[in-house]
């Protein structure tokens, strides 16, 4: 009994096994030299176009948040799967995230928004609180804000013959206030994100 | 034409906005207005002349004809009764009321099958109200109980109360909250910040318990109360208290629910008490144009708001009593002249059935389920479109109604006068 005690003390309590399990380390986490970055402030001011917000695919990874300095993009780590699309997305190069930005700027491509509003004919009432909330409706005619008439025609929407008649798609901002103000899910917005590329004009020889 | 700021004769939110396009006798089109004001003035098919039941069938008669046989009918009835006007303008109710204490006739409205336990209830404790102007204007926090504005009155929220910017919430729906208590999820609960779903006849029991809650007893509050949790009890109490101002705004889930006039007594007596901590109002939704005009219009001419009964000569109020429902049911009826409203449709079926048993003359623009009971059914003007004249919206405020077009019929204050006069002229003035 004491001789097997003997032999497996010295079989297994060998010292570099002792040593490595009491002192063993994980390879520190090296960010491979392919990876992109989070991305990064480049220091020009935001002008609130929140694009990055509509392009991001990662729920919750980055808001367009105001502080005492204006409107600032801020990136949840955690969310984000630094895909770089708010960087691409972003009309003002308020975002850098490795070698994105200066590629886009040299190729000349941009990812570009638009808005479609739909309207279901079927489900409208007419009730006009998607264009009694609409901000932008509320700033081009105060009337219409107030109580949901309007004969302006420079308005994105107003009732017109019982139902609501889109004037000025290009209007839109894509906020879908209208969509959470209407009660029966007549209207609906879809963005539509394109791809474009403007070649840069070469020097002249 | 292009004709500006028309009034909506339809629902009782008489929107007084509307841009219409008028060719000739007709509206071509309608700006503002939402589908229902569209349909009120485009689909605005009538009766083309008086008609009268055969054996087998209708005849076309002249007015004057249909005049002398209505004014006959109701000289011979022993217990006429007059019943309607809330899609007319007072002008033709205050004719309707001197017929009636003419013929010693019972004359009632049709709140008697929507807000009359509304009324009965403001009798009891009062009516701490305010215009919708006020509401638009001041109100943070909307309640609507029992009630689908977004069906019922579409612009209500767009015009008055969640999405008009207002002067003192000019953020509008950012600043409004709105809560709204039903028994199913309705149109307008998919808007609300906070949906109370109650079991049927529940308003009693939830509107004792937000009371008691407000009162500060709400340990005596059980886990739930008609299906609906303590937790949002207290949460919704929480918010009416911390109003700046609120407004609670109720519909028929109310008053014809079990309790009727109970249930709205209890949501005044809410408003009363949370009056107690910050600036709350009570209004009901009224339905029809002019039905806050009817109750206007028979109050101050007889004392009495609906369901007046001039048999003894003088007024007697009597609801349950001399409401119409209850007189047809019981049978005590032996004519009846409706104008502008559609009991047919509306009416219980006993009471119906006594409608078309007795010679019924209906007075209204557009053929509905009460030309079916009718013995004679005269077309006439519709207020709002080829009338002029006052209505009253659902806050009390009166609104001139304006005409539109001229279709060729004759006014139905004209016609009720003619009546009158022909009823004066044989029975003696």
């Amino acid at each position: 009994m004491g001789q097997s005690l003997i032999w497996y003390l010295k079989e297994f309590a060998r010292i570099e096994w002792i040593k490595k399990f009491l002192f063993a380390k994980t390879a520190p986490l090296v960010t491979p030299s392919y990876f992109r970055g989070f991305p990064e402030p480049t220091g020009k001011i935001c002008q609130n176009a929140l694009f990055c917000m509509m392009v991001c695919p990662a729920p919750g990874a980055i808001e367009v948040v105001h502080d005492e300095d204006g409107w600032i993009p801020r990136i949840h780590k955690g969310h984000c799967i630094r895909c770089g699309f708010c960087v691409e997305a972003c009309p003002n190069g308020i975002l850098k995230s490795g070698r994105i930005l200066e590629t886009k700027e040299r190729e000349g491509t941009s990812l570009l928004f638009s808005f479609r509003i739909a309207i279901d004919l079927e489900l409208c009432t007419g009730c006009g609180n998607c264009c009694t909330a609409c901000p932008v409706n509320k700033v081009i005619d105060a009337q219409m804000g107030a109580g949901g008439h309007s004969s302006n025609d420079e308005v994105i929407m107003r009732v017109q013959e019982g139902d609501i008649v889109v004037i000025h798609e290009d209007k839109c901002t894509g906020c879908k206030t209208c969509e959470v103000s209407c009660p029966t899910g007549a209207i609906r917005i879809a963005r539509i994100l394109e791809g474009y590329q403007q070649p840069v004009q070469e020097e002249s020889q | 034409m292009i004709l500006n700021d028309v009034v909506c004769p339809f629902c009782g939110c008489l929107c007084d906005d509307l841009e219409l396009e008028v060719e000739g006798d007709r509206v071509v089109r309608v700006q503002n207005g939402c589908s229902l004001a569209e349909a009120t003035f485009m689909n605005d098919t009538r009766l083309p002349a008086p008609i009268r039941r055969t054996t087998t069938g209708w005849e076309k008669i002249s007015y004057d004809e249909a005049i002398k046989e209505t004014a006959d009918i109701l000289k011979d009835a022993d217990r006429p009764l007059l019943y309607g006007w809330s899609s007319t303008h007072g002008e033709a109710q205050s004719v309707g009321v001197h017929i009636a204490e003419r013929i010693g006739a019972v004359i009632d409205n049709t709140s008697t099958v929507c807000h009359g336990p509304s009324i009965l209830a403001i009798q009891e404790v009062g009516h701490p109200g305010c215009t919708l102007g006020q509401v638009k204007n001041r109100a943070d926090v909307i309640i609507y109980w029992g009630c689908n504005p977004i069906e019922a009155h579409p612009r209500h929220m767009s015009r008055y109360t969640t999405f008009a910017t207002g002067f003192f919430v000019p953020d509008a729906q950012r600043e409004r909250t709105v809560i709204v208590v039903d028994t199913r999820r309705n149109d307008t609960a998919n808007i609300a910040d906070e949906f109370l779903q109650m079991e049927p006849g529940g308003d009693y029991a939830v509107l004792s318990a937000l009371r008691a809650i407000v009162r500060g007893k709400e340990s005596i509050i059980p886990k739930k109360v008609a299906g609906i949790s303590k937790e949002q009890l207290i949460r919704v109490a929480n918010i009416c208290k911390n109003a700046k101002f609120g407004a609670i705004f109720f519909g028929l889930g109310l008053t014809m629910s079990r309790g009727k006039y109970k249930n709205v007594r209890n949501a005044i007596e809410l408003t009363d008490e949370l009056s107690r901590h910050t600036k709350f109002v009570i209004s009901p939704m009224r339905g029809h144009g002019n039905v806050y005009g009817s109750n206007e219009v028979f109050t101050w001419m007889t004392g009495y708001p609906f369901a007046v009964d001039f048999a003894r000569g003088i007024a007697f109020y009597n609801p349950g009593e001399t409401t119409a429902v209850d007189i047809l049911r019981r049978g005590e009826c032996d004519a009846a002249l409706i104008v502008a409203s559609d009991p047919g449709a509306n009416f219980p079926r006993v009471a119906a059935a006594h409608l078309a048993k007795i010679p019924t003359v209906l007075i209204d623009p557009h053929v509905n389920a009460t030309t079916a009971l009718s013995r004679i059914h005269i077309p006439c003007t519709a207020a709002g479109i080829d009338a002029a004249g006052t209505a009253y919206r659902m806050d009390g405020v009166p609104i001139r109604m304006k005409k539109v077009i001229e279709r060729g019929y004759p006014d139905d204050a004209e016609i009720l006068k003619k009546i009158y006069d022909r009823l004066n002229g044989e029975m003696g003035s």
